[in-house]
């Protein structure tokens, strides 16, 4: 198998391709293969080139914390979430997330996603009691790994100076339905930085690893005068 | 005002962060990544507390507790532990967190080793749910300036002076120098030691460096020999994953065949509730029947599972391609958590002034076992104890850093160390090694024999630590942590081998007996190179 790689070694550097070639089981996740090619003392590119090992970031290994968000084959999605079984063709590339700044190789800075939620004060203040109502819906929304695919893959999302994306829309909604204090100024920072922006792609809904129902948080939030 | 250096992010960190604020005091949180990484979201199951007192009381949490940790768990802090817990839980839900709830209350389902239901729950998503929540907090706390966070960066070193604390060296990944942050209390809050062990259910980024490094700056480390194997996780091509008691709290039962004949093996050991006895019974017997055990959830039927354990269905789909509600899970134990950390008080205080620790990287509440539903409630619990200790005891310190320019400077150097020349192992090829030392000899079953070999292959890679060649593309810290690590290992395997007995999550081949000469928690110290082991059947350690 061909694996194509964009690397980058610092943030201020330019990025280049880099191909592999290397085997590794069907039921390998992206991130396993990343982890068993780190783990060779000597990484060498298809060229037979000793080259350095790759960076990216990884914590849980199984879909539960985000780190691992990259580009594959085009397609935003976590690398521990990806098998290569479901690879088609034998050439798998990987690109970091491109609307981030890079740190190095796969690993990029999402830090503007935690700033614009500060910036916006997005927090309870004093929390108004649960809604049975809601109940499933906020479960979902509380799962938010700000992974930052669902910004990678709207096409309104670039680099968050206006619109802060489905993240920010769904920390919203949370906020909203269980805050009395903060409830107006959340609204007003939806309408701000997220309605005022959004063209209904939905492209969101479809990559979010925690299926996370955007669509339910704007139709809450539209609905509020 | 009071500044408390916060090293970690995960639910203890937070949850000491957010109380320091509300008391007043400036709390900064310094951790590699954001806290939505830290291993706490993998927390799956529930945080014990006793919330109706009409069957349930807090003494019986209380004796659970330390009936599961084999009874050298400090009765006092488990005391505070337990009556506190339903506090706990208030806090955590009028901070937001999302609680399943029935008829109105949160909802409680059972968990091992418990003589009620009292394991309080967000579907099977608890952590990640506490995570969310105190994470909006923290940020209420960062937006007036009292919570201020520090990503990208790694602890090196506490500055320690005259058995007090007075902050920490970090590696700024940002900069990529070391830094001097002074503090009035450091709080370690960096997890448990799952790099020992190469795998676990856990994740990549708990390693047990802060606690090597501390125990080589002096700091005592406690019953390091408690490891817990949970005993249903998924083995998976990369990665053993857990497969929350949460399954076995709804109603799971473990069997294996003999011939076409299923044995439910804790069940006719136990009774109808041995699906459900402690952590460390369960994988006893598993690893006694010789056999693949299996989970069987399917007669619950596949509504109730995706209603009750939703995450326990898809991590079963996506990673092990059974669908759970048609087909058991082969499960297998595997290391889940440390029960041994870094000493400390009630206060959680450990032997240096100033110098706190919570979460899973301290050793208190758990004794020789865990009982699930406890280490959300410990976290949670440890970091508002700590904060509530410092805002009363800590002074605000004077020191300048110029005090401290020769701990600067040294770390500095450890930055430009390109290691010796001869036995040029690679740091990568050193941690798999330890793995595989750690994961042979300190199995769920122990003998004196391979635990003296796994200290002496151990005592080899101490020896060319410090010349091992660094990985150029990863981080500094990823070389500099290797020695403690490995010194953080040896300590361990030499509290397991000193232990000649079986107790808890200690199991021991050559000493299978209870012996009640060692009904008391180990403390291990370090004087250059020199390891101590003592009992502390004073109770030093429970004040």
């Amino acid at each position: 198998m061909r694996v194509r790689i964009l690397r980058q070694e610092s943030p201020d550097s330019s990025p280049y391709w880099q191909e592999f070639t290397y085997e590794c089981s069907a039921d390998q996740t992206v991130a396993g293969m990343l982890e068993e090619m780190n783990s060779l003392d000597d990484l060498k590119d298809a060229e037979g080139k000793k080259v350095p090992h790759i960076i990216w970031e990884c914590s849980c290994l199984q879909g539960m914390c985000g780190a691992c968000a990259m580009v594959i084959n085009g397609q935003p999605a976590l690398a521990c979430e990806t098998f290569i079984r479901n690879i088609k063709g034998d050439l798998i590339t990987l690109e970091p997330l491109r609307k981030f700044p890079t740190i190095k190789d796969l690993a990029v800075d999402r830090s503007i996603i935690q700033e614009k939620l500060l910036q916006e004060n997005a927090y309870i203040e004093e929390y108004k009691g649960s809604d049975s109502k809601e109940y499933d819906h906020q479960y979902l929304a509380g799962k938010c790994l700000k992974c930052g695919l669902c910004l990678e893959i709207c096409p309104n999302y670039k680099g968050s100076r206006r619109f802060y994306g489905a993240a920010f829309a769904n920390d919203c909604y949370l906020i909203e339905t269980r805050s009395d204090v903060h409830k107006k100024d959340i609204k007003k920072s939806y309408d701000d930085h997220f309605a005022a922006g959004c063209s209904k792609s939905l492209a969101c809904v479809d990559v979010c690893p925690m299926k996370i129902p955007t669509l339910a948080s704007m139709a809450k939030m539209n609905r509020i005068k | 005002m009071k500044n408390v250096l916060i090293i970690g992010s995960g639910i203890s960190g937070l949850s000491c962060a957010i109380s320091c604020a509300e008391l007043g005091m400036k709390a900064t949180i310094l951790s590699p990544y954001v806290s939505e990484r830290a291993q706490s979201v993998l927390a799956a199951g529930g945080i014990n507390a006793v919330l109706d007192h009409s069957e349930d009381s807090i003494e019986s949490h209380i004796e659970d507790t330390l009936k599961g940790g084999a009874y050298i768990a400090g009765t006092e802090s488990v005391k505070g532990l337990c009556t506190n817990a339903p506090d706990v839980v208030r806090w955590l839900e009028r901070l937001g967190t999302v609680f399943t709830r029935e008829n109105g209350e949160i909802s409680r389902r059972a968990f091992g080793g418990q003589s009620h239901n009292r394991t309080c729950y967000c579907g099977a998503a608890t952590g990640k749910q506490i995570v969310t929540a105190l994470t909006m907090e923290a940020r209420r706390f960062e937006g007036k300036g009292l919570i201020r966070r520090m990503i990208r960066c790694d602890f090196y070193s506490a500055l320690i002076k005259d058995g007090r604390c007075y902050g920490a060296v970090v590696f700024n990944e940002n900069t990529g120098k070391m830094e001097l942050i002074r503090a009035d209390a450091l709080v370690i809050a960096a997890g448990g030691q799952n790099a020992l062990f190469g795998k676990t259910t856990g994740s990549q980024l708990c390693d047990g460096y802060a606690a090597g490094r501390l125990f080589m700056q002096g700091v005592d480390l406690k019953n390091l020999e408690f490891i817990q194997y949970h005993p249903t996780t998924i083995k998976t091509v990369h990665k053993k994953m857990l497969v929350s008691e949460a399954a076995r709290g709804e109603g799971g039962r473990l069997y294996y065949l003999d011939g076409d004949r299923r044995v439910y093996f804790m069940e006719d050991k136990f009774g109808p509730g041995g699906n459900l006895m402690p952590r460390d019974i369960v994988s006893k017997c598993i690893y006694e029947t010789h056999k693949q055990v299996y989970l069987d959830v399917t007669f619950l039927g596949k509504e109730t599972i995706l209603k009750k354990i939703p995450e326990i269905y898809e991590l079963c789909q996506k990673y092990y391609g059974i669908d759970i509600s048609q087909e058991s899970i082969p499960v297998d134990p595997s290391v889940h958590f440390f029960m041994g950390g870094i000493a400390v008080r009630n206060n959680h205080e450990t032997n240096i002034k100033d110098l706190y620790a919570v979460g899973e990287c301290a050793s208190i509440y758990h004794g020789a076992n865990r009982l699930g539903g406890n280490s959300l409630l410990a976290a949670a619990y440890s970091g508002r104890v700590a904060a509530a200790s410092i805002a009363k005891s800590a002074e605000e310190k004077t020191a300048s850093d110029d005090e401290f320019k020769d701990e600067l400077k040294a770390a500095q150097d450890v930055l430009t160390n390109n290691g010796g020349t001869k036995d040029r192992l690679t740091v990568k090829y050193v941690r798999d090694m330890l793995a595989q030392i750690m994961n042979r000899e300190l199995g769920i079953v122990r003998c004196e024999e391979e635990l003296k070999k796994g200290i002496e292959d151990i005592e080899y890679y101490i020896g060319v630590a410090d010349e091992t060649v660094p990985d150029d593309a990863e981080l500094p810290y990823y070389t500099y942590s290797l020695k403690a690590i490995l010194v953080l290992a040896k300590a361990v395997l030499i509290c397991a081998q000193e232990r000649r007995e079986s107790r808890g999550a200690h199991l021991r081949s050559d000493h299978p007996e209870t012996d009640d000469g060692f009904k008391a928690p180990t403390i291990i110290s370090y004087d250059d190179g020199r390891f101590t082991v003592t009992y502390d059947r004073e109770g030093r350690y429970e004040s």
